[in-house]
């Protein structure tokens, strides 16, 4: 019981599955990789995936600290391990909470036995979630500002964004010649909720010094901004009701929408050299349904009381005089959103050639193939602040002719020791797999910064299988 | 049906996750022992009267004014504040002496508490004066939470009688430090 509570306090609490999908990506036994590179060389006669279960997937991360770091039963007094993450952490660490949930999908080959395009099609609904660490608001929570006069807390550690999805989908993808695979993809975006508060500034200063008028000089400057679509009903007093129902209705009946495309190749370089690269949510999403934009700006200098012994004043208000330097304003105004954009490389040396178990070359042209794959993977994706980047190593394997395998080896800001592993087969024309990230952190999941996983199963049908 | 299979799937796959992974012996029970206990320091309230202001012909003389002081509104803040510390510093540069008197009171202008501070007359050095901290706890928190105005009563002794012409000023600074344990 003790690690279902970890488990989900490691989803919701620290969260930070990048969404880097390094073992799916190219591994083309598998439909889903596809949604990675629309360009993979993948074929089939045609498959669907078993609805809810063809694609779940769910990263979490935090950059700065684990479970255990907080929760570890080691004596050491709670708030004291609080301090602890806040002073290890820094602005730049980042929660990160990315989930995905295939609702259905399918593909099949267009035209004759001898084409080569295929068209694919599906709905996922996915879960996004990024948090910078707010480290001088966290100080300030903590320690308050006696401590730190003259320091200045900067709000811009202000940084999050969430949004809850449904993504429409349908993608097409072409053998041109042996040597080349091009893909695309279509996407509607449908979003249920959307919270946005990426571009704040401002600071918090307390400074001491002889000649101001009061003992401190105290000045808020505040430029604080938080867009949401979707959520402005539920902070009303009146509402009764259900909030994930309504989420879930929103994002797949009464979102706001928005378009986005994928693209990706694969070209053999050689017969045993491979290339592939993949643009992935290339698009944006118009935030327009209830939707609540709140804005704090204004400067605010705090001097404290003042009475002026001339008898004709009015009593001040400090609090009053707060509100109208930093007035609270909501707007109406919709916005745009953009999806976070992943791109995907990669280069790959096969070799060793297999038997085939099949007796005849039914398609009548020969295509060796190979058991063992080295090579590596670039992967990037836009974020708030800068780009997240990772490195992965990977080789794979043919252990049988339906058992797939592939391993990979990722530095990224979360870990730079980061071993993956995968495993694809099939079963008569049930194709299942399971991917799992980071398997060296499951030997202590509370020590984890980061973990993924990844299964699902589909129906494959090949020619071969008729 | 259907969704009992799925169920059954997903429990197992997660059951098969949890079995081949191991967690330190964690206690979240730690959650309840979270305080913040962080310290806060605010200007509570200055002035500055000029001799010029005072003109007299050297009896003694009273001025006064009360000021909006709200932050016990706050019912967060009234909750959470275990201790409250204030620093009073005043700069006489005029030839008289002066008592001032800081009032606390409530919102029915009902009297809470009343603190003296005497000030001497100037005589050409430096004449700063920080007085003693005033440390707030225990009875004397409670009813500084009641307080909703301040009142500052500046009683000048007899002396040297003022004029338009005379020199200096009566300043207050005023600090108050704040210990918060939010639980």
């Amino acid at each position: 019981m003790r690690k279902v509570y970890l488990i989900f306090l490691v989803a919701f609490q620290l969260s930070c599955f990048s969404q880097n999908k390094q073992v799916l990506y190219n591994f083309t036994s598998i439909p889903q990789s596809s949604l990675v590179n629309p360009g993979a060389d993948v074929s089939y006669k045609f498959y669907f995936g078993i609805p809810v279960l063809s694609g779940v997937s769910a990263n979490l991360g935090s950059s700065s600290f684990s479970a255990y770091d907080l929760f570890a039963n080691n004596g050491v007094d709670f708030n004291d391990k609080v301090r602890n993450i806040i002073n290890n952490s820094s602005n730049k660490d980042k929660t990160q909470v990315n989930q995905q949930l295939e609702i259905f999908s399918g593909g099949f080959r267009v035209g004759g036995r001898e084409s080569q395009s295929y068209i694919s099609f599906g709905a996922y609904q996915e879960f996004d979630f990024i948090m910078y660490f707010p480290k001088d608001i966290a100080i300030l929570a903590v320690d308050g500002n006696q401590k730190y006069i003259g320091k200045t807390f900067d709000l811009s550690d202000l940084n999050l964004r969430a949004e809850v999805l449904s993504v429409f989908h349908v993608g097409y993808h072409r053998k041109l010649s042996e040597k080349l695979v091009l893909g695309g993809r279509a996407k509607i975006y449908s979003s249920g909720a959307n919270a946005t508060s990426t571009h704040n500034s401002g600071f918090i200063f307390t400074g001491e010094s002889a000649n101001t008028p009061n003992l401190y000089n105290q000045v808020i400057s505040s430029n604080l901004e938080l867009k949401t679509s979707g959520l402005s009903k539920f902070t009303k007093d009146e509402y009764e009701g259900s909030i994930p129902n309504d989420i879930a209705h929103n994002t797949f009946f009464n979102g706001s929408l928005g378009l986005g495309i994928d693209a990706g190749i694969t070209y053999y370089i050689k017969e045993n050299l491979q290339f592939t690269a993949s643009i992935i949510d290339l698009g944006f999403i118009r935030q327009s349904k209830d939707i609540e934009t709140l804005n704090y700006k204004g400067i605010y200098n705090y001097k404290g009381a003042n009475p002026n012994f001339l008898g004709s004043n009015k009593p001040e208000d400090v609090f009053d005089e707060f509100d109208k330097a930093i007035p609270r304003d909501t707007l109406y105004n919709k916005y745009t959103t953009w999806r976070p954009t992943k791109l995907y490389s990669s280069i790959q040396y096969s070799f060793g050639e297999s038997r085939s178990d099949e007796e005849c070359n039914c398609k009548g042209s020969v295509t060796r193939k190979y058991v063992n794959g080295i090579g590596g993977q670039l992967f990037a994706m836009t974020m708030p602040n800068e780009p997240y980047v990772a490195l992965t190593a990977f080789y794979r394997r043919s252990i049988f002719e339906k058992l797939d395998f592939k391993a990979t080896y990722t530095i990224d800001p979360y870990s730079n020791k980061n071993i993956g592993l995968g495993l694809s087969g099939t079963l008569g024309k049930l194709n299942m797999y399971l991917l799992v990230d980071n398997v060296l952190e499951y030997r202590d999941v509370s020590k984890a910064n980061s973990l993924a996983f990844q299964f699902g199963f589909n129906f494959v049908f090949h020619d071969s299988e008729d | 049906m259907k969704s009992n299979f799925i169920s059954r799937i997903s429990k197992i796959l997660l059951l098969v996750f949890l079995f081949s992974s191991c967690s330190s012996n964690l206690d979240f029970d730690q959650v309840k022992d979270f305080k913040l206990t962080p310290v806060f320091v605010a200007n509570l309230a200055y002035f500055n009267v000029p001799a010029t202001q005072l003109i007299n012909d050297g009896d003694a003389q009273i001025i006064y004014d009360v000021s909006e002081f709200n932050a016990f509104k706050d019912k967060f803040f009234r909750d959470n504040l275990m201790k409250a510390e204030l620093d009073f510093e005043v700069e006489n540069t005029i030839i008289r002496s002066f008592t001032l008197d800081i009032v606390l009171l409530d919102v029915e202008d009902q009297v809470l508490e009343t603190d003296s501070y005497k000030v001497p007359a100037y005589s050409g050095t430096s004449n700063v004066i920080k007085f003693p901290t005033e440390v707030f706890e225990n009875q004397r928190l409670d009813l500084l939470k009641k307080t909703a105005k301040l009142g500052f009563i500046v009683r000048m002794d007899g002396g040297p009688p003022l004029d338009a012409n005379s020199k200096g000023s009566l300043k207050l600074r005023s600090g108050a430090t704040v210990y918060m344990e939010i639980e």
